[in-house]
């Protein structure tokens, strides 16, 4: 609440001074823009050096110790690291598609954040649309991905942006029907309407007996697809092709990659947080904290799968998408309309 | 429709410098797509020679060169070359001497299939296992390094004997381990053994029928995972071994999960066999046995010796001419080379993740390939 | 149905326990280079050169340990001193070709030469790992090495 008060206080004064409301506006979406730009990077840098403190835990080792309080600054240093590398581009690789790569991946990553609600009225934009635009923006990783394994003109990057083309293109399909179930219900795409409509614990969609629960369940497993995580991790899969789509790739590109791929992972649990958890709502603590609290706690399920299961393989992960999610997720879209219509556990 | 589309078979080089080869082998493979159509092992990367070496040292220096044999398990290394030059020349080892030897033999094999756990896990993508059995690794190899100073190159069975006591502490240390390790063993099997993922990533995979194992002369537990009672241990024991009761696990399926299922069994036989030596260890008498001399002539004679290592039948083949302090020939056999031959076969048809988890349950190690 | 019941709700969590579990647990690495793990005493670790009390070498040249070698790493070469006692001019160990058998040691009929605890001498060029008798003499630890006794039983082989 505090928080919002601060930038309706700050747009109140740019008005108050006479300017153009063009002008206005442009300043305060540039402002948002780099806002979210600064605290994305920064939940990324942190979420990075999570990862690394939570496998060490799991593995009964220490992790970064050195740099700054528990290492917690050692992923800035690994950044500058990353920066000052020089940045390499194969003779063979076809260079445009190369350059842009990373690029596409990195800005669609961020591109996401226009509607995600960090808390209440902490929005960008409150797009009519809200969720179909995440889905379609999502999807662009996928291209980029597919762009990084052609432009790199490698076997292991080849297979490995097939594999991921393959595998967000049948994982993509589950995730939106078990985000549909949960739309059937609100009736609407924006994302404030969907938070909105779960402002009790058992309005949440979790608990909305009995699609709730196997929708989210979808959803996570799903999004461990889509953000291409360990078990469903293939178009990078280490053992097998080395570092997959990225194998080429050094300095800022790669840590480009590497970034995006850990807001993507931020992404999901954020709509996944919306979506199921009801997002900004809970008592006592401001909207925004209860959003990253949900937020931050599926981020660590990510992680705990992570680093407890192994992979599978690339005919598996096809078979069990399209074999046992998709069908599922379709009774599942079917059960929740019926329960809609009925007016059944409708409260 | 398909008229119009060519498609081409490709060839990757897998290795030498694959994270998930074990080391430095070299796969070329032709592949349709994600298919292996064709594998060929190129091997030589870690050759360094070690049967010339051996021909080059006297009896009692080639024990250390053995170390290097298969680095995973040194002592079962100096056990088989002790044994054949113990047989050679005729020596007793005294009993106290046996019983170590067999105690350090079978917390080597332990160590080694930890390793193989770990790689295996985190060939399948699983990284925390990896981390958990090497922590247990480390309980060994520091048992290991107080009894003979060294955590990886042991030298310490020599020809007519062990080259030093067991310290003080020792015991208590190996007693408990060996209090805990069956739990830590549960632990391993409660990431892995009833993992949905897993099975399905090796059960089926990589099926090894018994003709073909035997054709191939495949042997340790991957012969024993597919349906054939064939130990060392038990069809020709070597040091004591048929004082100790102990089961030897048999699988029937011969797939990737078998030849799992059965190191996980073996780590726990092998815990059993140190328990009941220790409980045997004569006290009255420390006697490590008295080593041969560097001057030591064997008799004129050819010998070969056999002992069933952590990864198949590991042999070395000594000829003497009977008039020099150095063996005129050495043959070491180890149990990898036979294993991986038998890779091409397994691979075909198969995609190339699969390639990794084949790899990684056959146990392949390269020094004990090249040599 | 059954397999279903077993593997996937039931093993799936049994591994989710199991990385749970060492959450809490203490980690049992160490931070290395602030923190070091005690070597057992009879680790086998970088080579020194023992004295008597009266701070005269203990090596005679004798070449036992040269022989012993089986990397071939030990070269020296013998003077005599006023005295008329022998003693090692040139004493080299090429550490990179020894390989910690701790052969010459068990070889010493003089006592004279020793693996210590040392373990860390990395270096980048390849001269300095011609380990010279000036710094084996140096290396020596200030406590006596703990486990003679336990070599004297050994020095049988050679």
């Amino acid at each position: 609440m505090e928080l919002i008060g601060i930038f309706k206080y700050l747009y109140e004064q740019l008005v108050a001074t006479g300017i153009p409301q063009v002008w206005v506006d442009l300043i305060s979406l540039v402002a948002s823009a780099v806002i979210i730009f600064g605290v994305l990077a920064l939940i990324a840098l942190f979420l990075v050096w999570w990862e690394r403190k939570l496998s060490a835990d799991f593995q009964q080792r220490m992790g970064p110790m050195l740099t700054g309080w528990h290492g917690l600054i050692q992923t800035v240093a690994d950044a500058i690291k990353l920066i000052q590398k020089e940045d390499i581009t194969p003779t063979k690789a076809d260079r445009p598609v190369f350059f842009w790569a990373p690029i596409i991946c990195f800005v669609a990553a961020f591109a996401v954040y226009v509607t995600v609600p960090f808390g209440e009225g902490l929005i960008v934009s409150d797009l009519n649309i809200g969720i179909l635009y995440i889905v379609a923006i999502t999807t662009f990783t996928v291209i980029s991905l597919l762009m990084a394994g052609w432009g790199s003109n490698n076997k292991y990057a080849l297979l490995g942006g097939m594999r991921s083309a393959a595998q967000v293109v049948s994982y993509e399909v589950p995730m939106i029907v078990a985000i549909l179930s949960v739309i059937v219900f609100v009736g609407s795409l924006s994302m404030v309407d969907i938070v909105e409509s779960q402002a009790l614990i058992y309005q949440w969609y979790i608990f909305r007996m009995p699609f709730g629960p196997i929708a989210f369940v979808i959803f996570i497993i799903a999004a461990t697809a889509e953000t291409n995580r360990t078990p469903f991790d293939l178009p990078e899969a280490e053992q097998e092709l080395v570092a997959g789509f990225n194998i080429e790739y050094s300095g800022m590109k790669f840590a480009m990659f590497f970034l995006a791929e850990f807001i993507n992972m931020f992404t999901v649990s954020a709509i996944g947080a919306t979506l199921f958890l009801g997002g900004w709502q809970g008592p006592f603590l401001p909207s925004w904290v209860w959003f990253l609290v949900k937020t931050f706690g599926l981020v660590f399920v990510f992680m705990w799968f992570r680093w407890t299961y192994p992979r599978l393989r690339v005919d598996q992960l096809m078979e069990f998408s399209w074999k046992f999610l998709l069908p599922l997720a379709f009774a599942n879209l079917i059960l929740a309309g019926w329960m809609k219509y009925s007016g059944w556990f409708n409260w | 429709m398909t008229e119009g589309l060519r498609t081409e078979e490709f060839q990757v080089n897998m290795g030498p410098h694959h994270p998930s080869t074990h080391g430095v082998c070299r796969f070329i493979l032709t592949m349709d797509g994600e298919v292996i159509v064709r594998a060929e092992p190129v091997i030589g990367y870690l050759h360094r020679s070690l049967e010339k070496i051996c021909e080059n040292r006297t009896y009692a220096q080639c024990i250390p060169v053995m170390d290097r044999f298969e680095y995973c398990t040194s002592m079962c290394c100096n056990e088989v070359f002790a044994l054949a030059v113990e047989k050679l020349a005729g020596i007793e080892v005294p009993e106290y001497a046996e019983y170590l030897r067999v105690i350090m033999m079978e917390l080597n094999r332990i160590a080694s299939h930890m390793i193989w756990y770990g790689t295996t896990a985190l060939d399948l993508g699983a990284i925390t296992p990896f981390l958990y059995s090497f922590r247990e690794r480390e309980d060994i190899l520091d048992m290991f390094e107080m009894t003979c100073g060294q955590r990886l190159t042991y030298n310490y069975i020599r020809i007519g004997g062990v080259s030093k006591d067991i310290p003080p502490e020792f015991i208590p240390k190996c007693k408990e381990f060996l209090a805990t390790i069956d739990h830590k063993i549960d632990d391993y099997e409660r990431m892995l053994t009833e993992n949905p993922i897993f099975m399905v990533r090796n059960k089926g995979v990589g099926t090894l029928s018994p003709e073909m194992a035997i054709a191939y002369g495949v042997s340790g537990p991957s012969l024993r995972a597919s349906g054939i009672k064939y130990d060392l241990r038990r069809d020709d024991p070597y040091s004591i071994y048929n004082r100790f009761k102990f089961d030897i696990p048999v699988c029937h399926n011969g797939d990737c999960y078998d030849r799992y299922i059965i190191r996980i069994k073996e780590m726990r036989e092998s815990a059993k066999i140190v328990r009941q030596a220790l409980e045997q260890l004569p006290n009255a008498e420390v006697n490590t046995g008295k080593m041969v001399k560097a001057n030591f002539k064997p008799a004129k004679g050819e010998v070969y010796s056999r002992i069933e290592n952590s990864r198949g039948e590991m042999g070395v083949y000594i000829q003497s001419t009977g008039d020099t302090k150095k063996p005129l020939r050495v043959k070491m056999r180890g149990g990898s080379y036979n294993q991986l031959q038998v890779m091409p076969e397994l691979v075909k048809g198969v995609k190339i993740a699969d390639v990794v988890a084949i790899m990684a349950s056959l146990d392949i190690i390269m020094p004990e390939v090249d040599r | 149905m059954f397999d279903f019941v077993k593997t996937v709700l039931i093993a799936l969590p049994k591994g989710f326990y199991t990385t749970f579990k060492h959450l809490f647990k203490k980690p049992v690495t160490l931070q290395y280079p602030k923190e070091k793990m005690p070597m057992a005493p009879r680790y086998r670790g970088l080579h020194y050169l023992e004295k008597y009390e009266d701070g005269s070498e203990r090596c005679v040249c004798c070449g036992l340990c040269a022989s012993a070698c089986p990397a071939d790493a030990i070269y020296m070469e013998p003077a005599e001193n006023e005295k008329g006692e022998r003693y090692s001019e040139v004493y080299e160990i090429n550490l990179l070709r020894c390989i910690y058998c701790g052969f010459c040691e068990e070889a010493c009929p003089e006592e004279a030469i020793f693996l210590g605890h040392e373990y860390e001498f990395s270096n980048d060029s390849r001269d300095a790992f011609i380990y010279t008798k000036g710094q084996m003499l140096a290396n020596r630890p200030t406590k006596e090495k703990p486990f003679k006794k336990i070599i004297r039983k050994v020095r049988r082989i050679f």
